[in-house]
Order: structure tokens, then sequence, then C-alpha cells
């Protein structure tokens, strides 16, 4: 039992820094004469994505199309309402050779943005928790370049409810500096799920060389209260179509630690394959030591040290229409698999007005 | 159970009315009729080309990293999707005008 003095100091101090942080972006914003909205007015849009793919794990087929709608909600030059759902309808034979669906739904974010000034946005609601780059940037189907999940997913805890401080500036003419802050409570609800955690990203771009590099960190404030670290590195060489990206993260609890590096080459030098692109993955995931039988067991995917390779093509029939293809060779002791995935995702975007988004 | 139905219909609805609605609505032909009028001054046109190349740079390398070049897009949805990615990327204010001007020229 914890008494009450040593809890409301903590309460105060949260209040105290969430005061400065207004007290900041008000005082910033006192100073910004620059910002100004480009004479555009914004227009309510909805995208997203549609995808259908096959997937064979370990001889075990599945059919999965889904829908992830996006709506974006711009509110004057400084708030933007976003919105993003996910529906999939997965397909599978059962031992008596018949087709059996199972249907889930969710919401990946639900989130007001208020671009404070040019330095700051703040983000109150259901976000994405900021950390490292693959939930961050490279998660939608139509984003990502292998459609298997890397190892490192289940690590960190994915969705924050709560408020977020983020924002990016240039530090000097060649260097960007991004970060993002947050505090999320805890859900339970079975759609909206989130621990009760803090964290945060600070990540360095450097535009010239197209490299960027960062580290990330998230407390858990609930159950056996785990930390994760974790570090980033993104590079888009200027001379070759290539992006070479890699994560780590590591955990303090009984989740282990993971790490990916994977290359996306575009052959845009050969004409007749210039939508063409080959993806290769590596990753190995560590369980955490000393671990028992029995937490093993309620861990699954989590409780056994696994090695994957994957191979992967990507063609785009249009900017927004993309056809892949991939293989992948997972070693997990004793149980070792094939991964196949082959589908198609459709970007869509649509503005949410009569007049088509015109001036 | 009824509303996981009615939830499924109508994201199943909607997915085949996006489908339909998206190649009508977007597309380089509003993107042409809404830019702005060409610069007139020899020193104007030198400026907007700098600019330009500017933001081409910063497209490539904000944008590019996760996203093929899509086709150009009516300005106001362009100042839309660019403050969404301002938010979700964290990109600076600065290559966010930048790369705004460039999409919509």
């Amino acid at each position: 039992m914890v008494c009450s003095f040593v809890r409301w100091p903590r309460k105060v101090a949260k209040a105290g820094l969430l005061g400065l942080c207004f007290l900041f972006s008000f005082a910033l914003r006192a100073q910004d004469d620059g910002f100004k909205a480009d004479g555009f007015k914004a227009v309510p849009i909805l995208t997203g994505s549609t995808a259908y793919f096959t997937r064979v794990t370990a001889g075990q087929y599945q059919d999965a199309p889904s829908v992830s709608p996006l709506l974006l909600l711009p509110i004057s030059d400084k708030w933007l309402v976003e919105a993003k759902g996910s529906y999939s309808d997965t397909f599978s034979k059962d031992a008596q050779g018949d087709y059996n669906g199972a249907i889930s739904y969710g919401m990946s974010y639900g989130q007001i943005d208020y671009i404070a000034n040019r330095y700051m946005t703040f983000v109150a609601g259901r976000f994405i928790t900021p950390f490292n780059i693959y939930g961050e940037r490279l998660a939608p189907n139509w984003i990502r370049a292998l459609q298997t999940s890397p190892l490192t997913s289940p690590v960190t805890s994915g969705s924050g409810l709560g408020g977020m401080m983020r924002g990016g500036f240039p530090g000097t003419e060649s260097l960007n500096v991004t970060y993002a802050l947050y505090f999320s409570a805890n859900n339970t609800n079975h759609i909206l799920a989130t621990d009760r955690s803090t964290g945060g990203r600070l990540g360095f771009f450097l535009p010239r060389q197209r490299l960027e590099v960062g580290a990330s960190f998230q407390q858990v404030l609930q159950a056996d209260r785990a930390h994760s670290s974790g570090v980033f590195m993104e590079w888009q060489p200027n001379r070759e179509p290539l992006t070479v990206r890699s994560e780590y993260v590591r955990s303090s609890g009984t989740k282990g630690s993971a790490y990916w590096i994977e290359s996306v080459y575009r052959l845009s030098q050969i004409p007749s394959l210039r939508r063409l692109e080959l993806v290769g993955r590596g990753e190995q995931f560590f369980t955490a030591a000393n671990l028992s039988a029995a937490t093993v067991k309620k861990l699954g995917a989590l409780g056994k040290d696994t090695n994957e390779g994957d191979f992967g093509m990507n063609y785009y029939l249009r900017s927004d229409v993309r056809a892949s293809a991939s293989y992948g060779r997972q070693f997990v002791l004793g149980r070792d698999a094939n991964l196949w995935t082959v589908g198609m995702t459709y970007r869509f975007l649509m503005p949410m007005l009569p007049q088509g988004g015109a001036q | 159970m009824k509303m996981k139905f009615l939830l499924a219909a109508l994201l199943a609805a909607s997915a085949l009315l996006l489908g339909l609605v998206a190649n009508a609505s977007s597309g380089s032909k509003d993107a042409a009729k809404d830019s702005p009028a060409p610069a007139i001054s020899a020193e104007q046109t030198a400026h907007n080309e700098n600019l330009h190349l500017e933001g081409e740079k910063r497209f490539r390398s904000n944008c590019g990293r996760c996203h093929t070049a899509p086709p150009k897009f009516p300005p106001r949805m362009m100042a839309t999707i660019v403050r969404h990615m301002r938010v979700r990327a964290t990109i600076t204010d600065q290559d966010m005008h930048l790369i705004l001007r460039y999409m919509t020229e």
C-alpha cells in the first residue's frame, strides 16, 4: 500500500510539467510571427487502404481481405482530427476441411492534434506510441516493404491513450531534430486496450546524407513495470535507389529483445523493371533470461528464441496499387516454418467535400 | 453480435464505395487546374525555381523514405495531407511549407 503523500507529489509534478509545456508553447507562439497557412484551406479527407493477402504459415493457409480507413479532419490552421480504423476477415481451413472466418476490427488511433507553433504539436486521444520507426512510420500495409511484422513489434506497447507532445526543428542547416514525449493511461476495453505508460523518442536526421538515427524509451507504469529502450537508423544513399533500415529493442521485463535489418532496392535503372523493388530482411529475437516454464507457455511466440530471414518483392502497378509477394524462413527450436505471402494493396484518397478539394 | 455484423457490412460497403469513387476524385487533372498562376519577373522566376528545387529535395529526403512519388493532388487536399504528415512523421515546419509548395505547383 502506498501512502497518499507519496502519490500526491507525483500528481503535482505531472501537473507542473504539463503546465510548463503549455507555458513554453505559448511563449514560443508569442514570438512566432512566421506561421501561416500557405493560402490553401485544408479540406477533410478520407484515405486509407484495402488489401487482400493470402498467407501460408507452416502449411496453414489464410486468406485475409482487409480495409483500413483513415479520416483526416482539419479545423482552422491549427487543428487536425485523425481517426484510423481497421477491419479484416481471416479465412482459414479447419480440421474438417471447411473454411472459417475470424473477424477482427479495431482503432489504430483516434486523436486530435493542436499545432501550437512551428516546433511543437500537442496530441490527445488514442495514438500510436512513439517508439523507433516501425510502429511510427512503416506499419500501414501500403507502406511496409514486407507484409510480415518484424519480431520487435510485440516487445513494446504499441498504443497509448492520453497526451503526447511532438515536433521537429532544424538544429543546424544540415541537421533536423525530431522528438516525441507521451503519457498513456491504462484502458482495459478489449478493442482499445492500452497500458499505463510513459516514454519518448528522439531522432536526428541529416537531410544531405539522408540518414536518420535515434533512440526511444518506454516505461510501463503497471504490472511488472518493465521498461523498454531501443535504437533505430534509416539511410537512403543519394546515388542509389536503396533504403537500409534497422531497429533494436530491449525490454527489462519478460518480453526479451529483438532487432531487424531491412534493405529495399528499387530497380529504377532498368526501364522495364523500374516499378519493381526487392526487399530483404534478417531478424533475431532473444527471450528474456530465467523465464519459468509457466511464463514461457504464457508468452507464446515471445517465449522462444527465433531467427528469421525474409525476401520479397513489390510491384507498383500505379503509385497507389501494389502487388506483393514474399517468402520467409523462421527458425524456432523444434518448430521451423516457411512463411509465404502474396497479395495486393490499394491506397485510396478522396476529399470529403463535393467540390473535390478545389481551391 | 449484431453490432459486429453491422460494422462488418458497413466497412465492406465503404471499401467498395471507396474503390469506385477514388479514381474519379483524384488525379493530376484537378491539380493542374488548381495550380497558382506563374510568376512574372525574371528575379521572381529564379526565386520560384530555387523554391521548387528545394521543395523537391525536401520531398525526396522526407517523404521518399516511406512513399513513392504520388500524383499531385489538388492544393486543399495536399494542405491536409502535409499537415497529417507533419504530425505523423515529425516533419519540420520549414520542410512542410516547402513540400506543400512543391506538391501544389
